[in-house]
């Protein structure tokens, strides 16, 4: 049903958005802060990179840099929120419109293409694997990475203090932890990997572009919902798996009903067909429990 | 030592709505001493320990817990210093995490949290001990998340956690008042052995006259934000329940109808 390069190619574009993914678990579950802000820091991410490796700075610095930038787009957020205490869906979007235009200052044109340029795939190429295969075996080694990470760090003493923030924010805080702190903290790191999610979008897709966040909200929702479908609520380790997978079959789906001409449909129709994916995935788990119970 | 000096409490001060919850509050309580609060709807209980804890600032008046002047700390600043059980029991532990988790938490109530993994072996094992005393069999359920408990169940786990750490005062907001009968008992059971074994200072805010004359050092009832009654040593032991009812009618000024509400 799908070329092989195709199936690879879902899979790296599931890995990279995987980074998404975590940190929309980060924020919407852990959290409970539903922060819009990924759809402007993943093109921060990415034009960030883009323009600092055209203007000749190694990739590996450049994506760490667009951490810091996405670390700092979530710290506006929070900002907004926990300084001023406007409402956390309206902080976000707030911050996701304005990033649209930091996004265009820091490119300065609505693309930049990084054709030929060194990334940090380039020195795994021409050690005799197929570039099809280097581009998900790279990604995926970073992806886990980034969950045993947040896996050790949620599961540490300071990570409790996070969870006890979104789960509980009054016995948290008669613990001692400094809820707004937490929520600083929180979506700094939640936007620092969107935005390495970004930074790896545009090294292995080869360019950067402003318009390339639209939606990123949706597609990391989809992949958590998918993992939460898939593994159900059994832990911190199951639920980073959890949206790694569903990431990843989200990408397949995705890429199995646009290549299906049975269905007739075109790469334009991709955003209904998100939605009508992620409202299967929100429906199944109810559907499910309802038929248990009645 | 807990002392409040002149507390006045004022919600929405210069709207129609302004009310003073507290009136000039003076109070100290010793160290090690077990204090019980009692007082109508609205006699200003929940503020007073909204004041000790950090949640309700007051507007003038000093708040001193051990040594530290906390006037102006909030909540999470001061919880080095104060332990606490609500009355919810959804309130006091966190439903999404798991017993142990939720130990790891208070455990470290008021320190700094380092990236260390939250449940060592050591830990663990400390906390299942803790939790066997209880003799309620949760040392066996130590993963199960906390909302698969019953009221009392987080109430006990709520109390165990409460005395992890150290601090200098414990508040326990009508904590037996959301359970049965029963499991009422055996919380006030249970407390009574934590604040004795532990010396623990401790203000009781409860409902039940007899709960606030069978436990504890001290008595206080608390009526339009002032304390109009004060009583330990040999005046509180001659002190009876229909007496605290008879207080609590010329209070109020009118007869109440559901004597059962205040006996409980």
């Amino acid at each position: 049903m799908l070329s092989q390069i195709a199936f690879w190619g879902a899979v790296e574009l599931g890995l990279v958005f995987a980074f998404v993914a975590v940190g929309v678990l980060l924020a919407f579950r852990v959290l409970d802060f539903p922060d819009l802000t990924v759809d402007g820091s993943f093109p921060l991410g990415a034009a960030v990179t883009a323009v600092l490796i055209t203007s000749g700075v190694n990739a590996w610095l450049a994506a760490a840099v667009a951490m810091l930038a996405g670390g700092g787009a979530g710290l506006v957020t929070a900002f907004l929120n926990v300084r001023f205490r406007i409402l956390n869906l309206l902080a976000s979007i707030l911050t996701m419109i304005a990033l649209f235009s930091v996004n265009l200052r820091v490119m300065g044109k609505p693309n930049v293409a990084l054709i030929n340029a060194d990334t940090m795939l380039s020195p795994f190429f021409g050690l005799g694997l197929r570039e099809v295969y280097v581009r998900p075996l790279f990604v995926g080694v970073l992806v886990i990475l980034a969950v045993v990470f947040v896996w050790r760090f949620l599961e540490s003493d300071a990570g409790l203090a996070m969870r006890a923030t979104g789960a509980n924010p009054r016995m948290a805080r008669a613990q001692g932890v400094d809820t707004r702190w937490q929520i600083y903290l929180g979506l700094a790191l939640s936007n620092a990997l969107v935005a390495l999610g970004g930074a790896l979008f545009a090294q292995t897709n080869g360019f950067a572009d402003v318009t390339s966040g639209v939606g990123t909200i949706v597609v990391g929702l989809a992949a958590v919902i998918i993992g939460e479908t898939l593994f159900g609520a059994r832990g911190i380790l199951l639920a980073l798996i959890g949206c790694v997978v569903g990431s990843i079959l989200y990408r397949i789906a995705i890429q199995v009903a646009l290549s299906t001409d049975v269905l007739g449909l075109k790469a334009s129709d991709l955003n209904l067909v998100t939605a009508v994916l992620v409202a299967v995935a929100l429906v199944l788990p109810r559907l499910r429990r309802g038929g248990a119970t009645s | 030592m807990i002392n409040l000096k002149n507390i006045h409490v004022t919600f929405g001060r210069g709207t129609p709505l302004q009310k003073e919850a507290l009136k000039g509050v003076d109070l100290t309580i010793e160290e090690g001493s077990f204090v019980t609060v009692i007082g109508s709807n609205g006699a200003g209980k929940s503020t007073l320990l909204g004041v000790l804890a950090g949640d309700v600032l007051p507007t003038e008046g000093q708040v001193t817990i051990g040594t530290a002047d906390v006037t102006r700390k909030p909540t999470a600043a001061r919880a080095g210093l104060v332990a606490r059980v609500f009355q919810d029991p959804l309130t006091g532990s966190c439903g999404a995490l798991s017993i142990e988790e939720n130990l790891a938490l208070a455990a470290r109530r008021g320190e700094r949290r380092g990236l260390a993994a939250a449940l060592g072996l050591q830990r663990r094992a400390l906390f299942r001990d803790r939790i066997a005393e209880l003799n309620l069999g949760l040392e066996n359920r130590m993963k199960d998340r906390m909302d698969l408990l019953s009221g009392g169940q987080r109430q006990a786990v709520s109390l165990v956690m409460a005395t992890l750490a150290g601090s200098e005062v414990l508040l326990l907001d009508e904590h037996t008042a959301a359970l049965d009968p029963g499991m009422a008992e055996f919380i006030m059971k249970l407390t009574q052995r934590v604040v004795s074994e532990r010396k623990l200072t401790t203000l009781m805010v409860t409902h039940s006259m007899r709960q606030a004359l069978d436990f504890g050092h001290r008595t206080i009832m608390l009526h339009g934000g002032e304390i109009v009654l004060d009583v330990s040593g040999d005046s509180r032991k001659d002190l009876q329940v229909e007496d605290l009812i008879a207080m609590f009618r010329k209070m109020r000024g009118e007869t109440l109808d559901d004597d059962a509400l205040l006996i409980g």
